[in-house]
């Protein structure tokens, strides 16, 4: 396991426990350390796991939003989970709206579809082969 | 920073962006113990927040007042009043149409705190300042 800070790499996803209250400069030291761990680890699914999350504001709106888009630079994926419900509800009536993030309900859910994501890439790989002959195993 | 001078009135300095979680946290702790539901007093501490990051983001600095309020009738409530000596809105319209950015924001820290309230006036001077004053009333 290799863990720093607040990311945690499982398979190919890369965990990232959201802090309770995010501030500022945190969000930009954040999500530095996010794109360094998807080069670290290889990740595909960064999961951004709100459930120490209680209060929502537009502020953390906006830090999924840019965290997605650079991630996708990357060619790697933001999903989100661990939503409280009245978050949830706090959320979509101030007007929020995550379009391109997927949200899973928990890490089981998010593993899934991480692994299925993972069977898609490799097949891709399969059907277009590179140059070497040896296949990429961890 | 919380100059708690009533048991029932918070008023807090709103200057540093710590001083947003301050607030909104003691807003949301406020709201609880006055027996709003979970759910509204997480909408109460979210517009607090809201409304202590547009004071850092266009004034700078400014107040941020959370107490209990009595309606007309007798109905309690929560009342939040923010106030500060920046810049002003000069499109109050625009200020609060959704999607509507001069910070490169999300554009939805007023329309959507207005609808997470019951009642929200925003009064605004070009070169003065603006207070916003929102409402929640406890049992509708």
């Amino acid at each position: 396991m290799d863990s720093s800070g607040s990311t945690q790499k499982l398979e190919n996803l890369l965990l990232v426990a959201v802090p309770r209250d995010l501030m500022d400069d945190e969000v930009i030291e954040l999500r530095r350390e996010i794109l360094q761990a998807i080069r670290r680890h290889g990740s595909q699914v960064v999961l951004l796991d709100f459930s120490r999350v209680d209060i929502c504001d537009s502020f953390f709106g906006r830090f999924i939003y840019t965290t997605s888009k650079m991630v996708e630079l990357m060619g790697a994926k933001v999903i989100i989970s661990g939503l409280q419900d009245v978050v949830i509800e706090t959320m979509v009536e101030l007007g929020m709206t995550l379009p391109d993030v997927d949200a899973v309900l928990d890490l089981d859910d998010a593993l899934a579809l991480s692994r299925s994501l993972s069977r898609q890439y490799n097949h891709l790989n399969e059907t277009a082969p590179p140059d070497g002959d040896i296949a990429d195993e961890e | 920073m919380a100059g708690q001078s009533r048991k029932d009135q918070l008023h807090f300095t709103i200057q540093h962006v710590a001083d947003v979680s301050t607030s909104r946290r003691a807003g949301m702790q406020m709201a609880i113990n006055m027996g709003f539901a979970h759910a509204d007093a997480t909408k109460i501490a979210v517009v607090i927040s809201e409304l202590a990051r547009n004071i850092l983001i266009y004034a700078r600095t400014g107040t941020i007042i959370v107490k209990e309020h009595r309606g007309l009738d007798g109905k309690r409530g929560i009342k939040i009043i923010a106030d500060d000596n920046g810049p002003g809105i000069p499109f109050l319209d625009k200020a609060l149409t959704e999607g509507y950015t001069t910070s490169g924001g999300l554009g939805l820290g007023l329309s959507g705190s207005k609808r997470l309230m019951d009642e929200f006036y925003i009064h605004s001077e070009v070169g003065k300042g603006t207070n916003v004053t929102a409402v929640k009333w406890l049992n509708k």
